[in-house]
């Protein structure tokens, strides 16, 4: 039943970084962050009741309140004035899910024979496989969208396919995903002030040029 | 005799299902909407009426009615809505719906209007992409459930209960639903005489009998599509053995099932905007990636 | 035996006296003597002349020979009959006739053929009539030129068989085709027979020729050359996969060219508006499919589930023979069409089908058998493909389970695709207004006959072939029972439907009267495909205009160019015949001296001998 449970949540996980690299619309794709976030606390908390491991539990809430509260509401906050990410580089949205297809069969195949000398489980081997197509997701969707704030997000999927990856094979201890998940929350407020920073110079230089306009009436 | 009963009830009850959905829409927007029975009442009149042909058209406008009527009729054969009798290969079964369609198509480039030819163009257009979907989601379900007779596979789900692998499929076939009953976001079933219109563009030059029959085989193919979701999702109810008891039971089952996802199709086209044509293999290739998905973990696992 | 030696003579007979009538008889007989043969499980080997020791003419028909000897002549029957009206059109009658009957002897032949050495000989026979036959209407440019590229395409598919059969003989030292048995791995063997076959069979990236050679020829040598000479090659195919050790890439190959064929000729069906080029184009798709059938019965032998191996085998061969059926009579119906409108532009046609109801029926059959669509002949084969496709759970493998599951739906989506083209196909040559002035008449009646009998074909195959299928095991619906049905319940609501009629002009949208330029053209109805695929095609438009006044505001005249890629023309083709041209020209430098020079060759040629003769030998 559980293991019925992870799988599911496995291929919803696949939804969610799919939707991320195809949405247009940028608070939608806030709140699928927030779902995949969500997603993933579930599944630390399924991965719990079958291991007993009290620092899967840490993991959820940690999960549940940066990745799925803080770090979505920070960027909403921050984000108020664009709406929509329409631009693509390299490949288009529907090039990105076909070729996210053949990123998760060349990820099976190269991992294969690899977990089977490791010695893991069916589900174990399917987490490995999963955060490792999801890092390679990330990275598409990091240098297909141009806008900064998306690229964030495509930044974000990736951390959680190391998480996955981690969760299921190499059993970080808790302290360095708390490290990773305070990083990333550092590299969230830097990058929006980047993004941010930008734009404010831009209409501080539009300001400007309104004055100059107003002093020549 | 199930089989003949399933026909029957697909055929009756179509059009209720058909007025619910409009009905539904018209309460989203907080308007009253049409009765009920309108359905019924429209294809009455129309049968009453004179069938007008046009002077350009040829035997294939006045056959294209009666084959898509016919082939929705044979097609019910396949799918369970009331009972579990006699079989259905699942593929024939889509290549029904298809041979339907390509009559439509003909139909609608043969009197030579700039819409009816548009309607055909983007007709084929959308069936063709969808295609890959519904095949990989046909075959997800063969894979899940060992089968390709559509009967056997609600009989596999009864006996073997819910699985979370059909959960995921049925978000795909409710995709499906939505691309073969020509409804937003692909189509856009309200407007006449406008440009994104795909379906109706097609059928604008039927008239009478013909535009009745055409009509009915839309709204049997809908019922159709909604018997196969339920029989996946949520088989229970379906008469098994032809007792009285059994077949009312399940005639009553699939109206109230029927009627639940009627609604939501209701309340997912009012929620919804007209997508444009192109960005159409967008949404279907997250149907794709989805159904694939459920594939490659029923392989691996 | 007797049947077949009758058969052959005849046709021999036919090609010396030119006449049609022995044509006809001989491809009945053989017909009818592969006919018997198919049901009784025997073989027939003979050897007829022996040039020198070794090599000699010889006949080894097997049961597979015969499904293909049936093929061929049952078509050929059928084509014969149309061509009896159809060839009074031309200026040579004879040559066409006697042509034809060595054409479709060579190819008998080539399947009959006891060893490699005759399959070459008869392979090149039938390489060589077939392209004076494309060059038949000698005095077109255009023919010239695809005369030309299908004389180079079909010698390189005879160079690369002739690699093969030697590299055969080294390692077996036998000719004979029942002595071949290969025990050790030949990849260059397979690769040679692969390239080789492949471009006959016009598999994708070696289809170029199909598309030209197609349109040029007339319609009764397309129909012979796409419904049945491409099937040789498919036989050929086959005649050697099945006695070398296949490994499973070799099937992957197969699958992997079989389904990019299918899928790109369909894309490419769709934007050709030359009705023949369309149809070549369909030739290439539906011997992917073949080929996907082949590449699978690989696969599932190479994994051990030899019922799912032979359900794809039986869909390949079923396949072959269908598409040899429905392909033929559409180049039938489709060489009337263009014989009586002078053009072979669908953008120019339409509103045929008052003229020609008949033809219009018969084309009406072989485009929904083509689509695949119930209860023609050509749903049955794809159902058995799909069939096989769906149950590739079997093979265990996950990487392999998935890559046949993606071919699924590439297959699912190239027969959704045919079956959009000939809706644009059908619709824009038949139905609606005419587009230009045409004075068009019905086919004559034993044109129609020997298009009938196809259509015919194609009926009864489609709807009794499952009982026979079934009867080996395979559970493929009733299509009897469904066929009936479907045909009881139509013809009730048409009875239904047809009482009180009016008829009224098109609604014009507020125009007097309704013109043929409001209607789609088949273009226009591509379009969305096009766009959608525009990767594929990588569309360019070019456009140029000229104005009245410098502000260019007022266009006096506008020229609009829209190209669509030819990626393997571009990127293919010519860098190696660019190739070529370069090499040939560097060797050309060394003919541009006087005799001294030659004999300074000869010298040179004469040292390297004399040092290879001395120290390397």
């Amino acid at each position: 039943m559980i293991d019925a449970a992870i799988k599911t949540i496995f291929v919803l996980l696949y939804v969610t970084v799919a939707f991320i690299m195809t949405r247009r619309d940028i608070i939608s794709l806030i709140s699928t962050y927030a779902t995949q976030s969500f997603l993933l606390a579930c599944l630390a908390g399924l991965l719990y009741m079958q291991e007993r491991h009290a620092t899967l539990l840490w993991l959820a809430a940690l999960i549940l309140i940066i990745k799925m509260v803080l770090i979505p509401s920070t960027i909403r906050s921050i984000q108020k004035k664009m709406k929509r990410d329409m631009e693509f580089a390299y490949v288009s949205p529907t090039g990105s899910l076909m070729l996210s297809i053949v990123i998760i069969l060349l990820s099976y195949g190269a991992l294969s024979h690899l977990l089977r000398e490791l010695g893991l489980g069916q589900l174990f081997a399917l987490g490995a496989i999963t955060g490792v197509s999801f890092t390679m997701m990330g990275l598409v969707v990091i240098f297909s969208r141009k806008l900064v704030l998306t690229k964030i997000i495509g930044y974000l999927a990736m951390e959680d396919g190391v998480m996955i990856f981690s969760m299921f094979v190499a059993e970080l201890p808790l302290i360095i995903e708390a490290l990773i998940l305070v990083d990333l929350f550092m590299l969230i407020i830097l990058s929006t002030i980047l993004a941010l920073g930008m734009e404010t110079t831009i209409e501080e230089v539009h300001k400007r040029l309104q004055v100059l306009v107003g002093e020549e009436k | 005799m199930i089989a003949l009963l399933n026909i029957l009830v697909a055929v009756l009850i179509s059009p209720l299902f058909m007025t619910f959905i409009k009905k539904v829409k018209a309460w989203a927007q907080r308007r009253q909407g049409p009765p009920l029975l309108q359905g019924y009442y429209t294809f009455m009149k129309l049968l009453k009426k004179e069938t007008v042909l046009s002077t350009n058209s040829s035997w294939i406008m006045r056959w294209a009615a009666p084959i898509n009527l016919a082939v929705m009729i044979i097609a019910a054969l396949f799918i369970p809505i009331v009972g579990i009798g006699g079989s259905g290969n699942i593929l024939l079964f889509l290549y029904l719906l298809a041979l339907a369609k390509f009559f439509m198509a003909l139909a609608g480039l043969d009197a030579g209007s700039t819409f009816g030819g548009m309607g055909s163009s983007r007709e084929m257009t959308i069936s063709a992409v969808i295609e890959p979907v519904t095949v990989i989601v046909f075959a997800a379900l063969a894979y899940v459930l060992g089968t390709m007779d559509i009967h056997r596979m609600a009989l596999a789900v009864l006996a073997n209960g819910p699985q979370a692998a059909l959960v995921l499929i049925s978000m795909s076939l409710f995709i499906i639903l939505i691309v073969e009953t020509a409804r937003v976001p692909v189509d856009n079933p309200e407007t006449h005489l406008e440009l994104t219109m795909v379906h109706e563009a097609m059928i604008l030059e039927q008239s009478g009998k013909n535009l009745a029959f055409m009509e009915l085989a839309h709204a049997i193919k809908q019922t159709l599509l909604m018997g196969l979701l339920m029989s996946v999702l949520f088989p229970y109810g379906l008469a098994t053995e032809t007792t009285l008891v059994a077949l009312v039971f399940g005639i009553g089952a699939f109206i109230v099932k029927g009627l639940c996802i009627s609604f939501f199709v209701g309340l997912f086209e009012s929620s919804m905007a007209k997508s444009r044509l192109f960005l159409l293999p967008n949404l279907f290739m997250l149907a794709y990636f989805f159904s694939f998905l459920t594939i490659l973990f029923e392989v691996f696992a | 035996m007797d049947l077949f030696t009758a058969g052959f003579a005849s046709m021999m007979g036919g090609a010396l006296l030119r006449s049609r009538v022995l044509t006809l008889l001989a491809c009945l007989l053989i017909a009818g003597a592969a006919g018997i043969f198919l049901t009784e499980n025997q073989t027939i080997t003979a050897t007829f002349y022996e040039i020198v020791p070794g090599l000699s003419f010889a006949v080894h028909i097997d049961r597979l020979a015969a499904f293909f000897m049936l093929t061929i002549a049952a078509v050929s029957f059928c084509v014969s009959l149309y061509s009896v009206e159809y060839i009074n059109q031309y200026k040579h009658k004879g040559l066409l006739i006697s042509l034809m009957n060595i054409f479709i002897l060579s190819m008998l032949l080539t399947v009959a053929a006891g060893n490699t050495f005759s399959f070459l000989f008869f392979w090149e026979l039938m390489a060589l009539s077939s392209f004076f036959l494309v060059m038949f209407e000698y005095d077109n440019d255009k023919t010239r030129k695809a005369g030309l590229f299908y004389f180079i395409m079909t010698q390189l598919s005879t160079l690369f068989l002739f690699i093969a059969f030697s590299l055969l003989y080294s390692y077996t030292g036998t000719t004979s085709m029942e002595k071949i048995i290969l025990q050790e791995k030949s990849t260059f063997l397979f690769l040679a027979l692969f390239i080789g076959f492949g471009i006959k069979a016009g598999i994708i990236p070696f289809h170029k020729w199909l598309p030209y050679a197609h349109p040029a020829s007339p319609s009764n040598i397309s129909a012979l050359m796409s419904g049945v000479m491409i099937k040789v090659a498919i036989y050929g195919l086959l005649r050697f996969l099945l006695v070398l050790p296949a490994e499973l890439w070799w099937g992957l190959l197969i699958l992997g060219a079989g389904t990019v064929s299918a899928l790109l000729g369909v894309i490419y069906a769709l934007k050709e508006h030359d009705i023949k080029g369309l149809l070549a184009y369909h030739s290439i798709e539906n011997i992917g499919i073949i080929y996907m059938g082949i590449g699978l019965f690989v696969i599932f032998s190479h994994y051990n589930v030899p019922a799912l191996a032979a359900m794809s085998m039986a869909a390949a061969l079923f396949h072959t023979l269908n598409h040899a059926l429905f392909k033929s009579l559409l180049f039938l119906t489709a060489g009337h069409v263009v014989h009586t409108t002078k053009t072979r532009n669908i953008d120019e046609m339409g509103g045929l089908i008052r003229q020609m109801p008949y033809t219009a029926l018969l084309f009406l059959i072989g485009a929904m058998a083509i689509s695949g669509l119930p209860p023609f002949n050509g749903f049955v084969s794809e159902l058995l493909l799909f069939q096989a496709l769906f149950n590739a759970s079997a093979v265990h493998n996950p990487i392999i389970e998935l890559v046949l599951i993606i071919c699924l739906s590439l297959l699912a989506l190239t027969s959704a695709l045919a079956a959009a083209c000939f809706v644009k196909a059908f619709g824009m040559i038949f139905l609606a207004m005419p587009r230009s002035a045409q004075k068009t008449h019905e086919a004559s009646w034993p044109m129609l006959l020997g298009e009938g009998l196809l259509a015919l074909a194609c009926v009864i195959l489609g709807i009794f072939s499952p009982l026979y299928l079934n009867s080996l095991g395979y559970a493929l619906p009733n299509m009897m029972f469904i066929g009936g049905a479907l045909l009881f319940s139509i013809l009730f609501f048409f009875l239904l439907a047809r009482a009180n009629t009016r008829y009224c002009e098109t609604w014009g949208c507020g125009l007097i009267s309704q013109t043929p330029r409001m209607e789609y053209t088949a273009s226009g109805f591509s379009e969305p495909i096009v766009t959608i695929f525009s990767t594929i095609y990588n569309p360019q438009k070019h456009v140029s205009k000229e104005f009245f006044d410098k502000s260019q505001t007022l266009v006096r005249e506008g020229h609009v160019e829209f190209h669509l890629m030819r990626f393997f023309e571009e990127y293919l083709y010519m860098p190696i015949a660019n190739a070529a041209m370069v090499i040939a020209s560097r060797i050309d430098t060394l003919h541009q001296k006087d005799m001294g020079a030659y004999i300074a060759y000869v010298f040179i040629a004469a040292v390297i001998l004399l040092l290879w003769v001395g120290w390397f030998a």
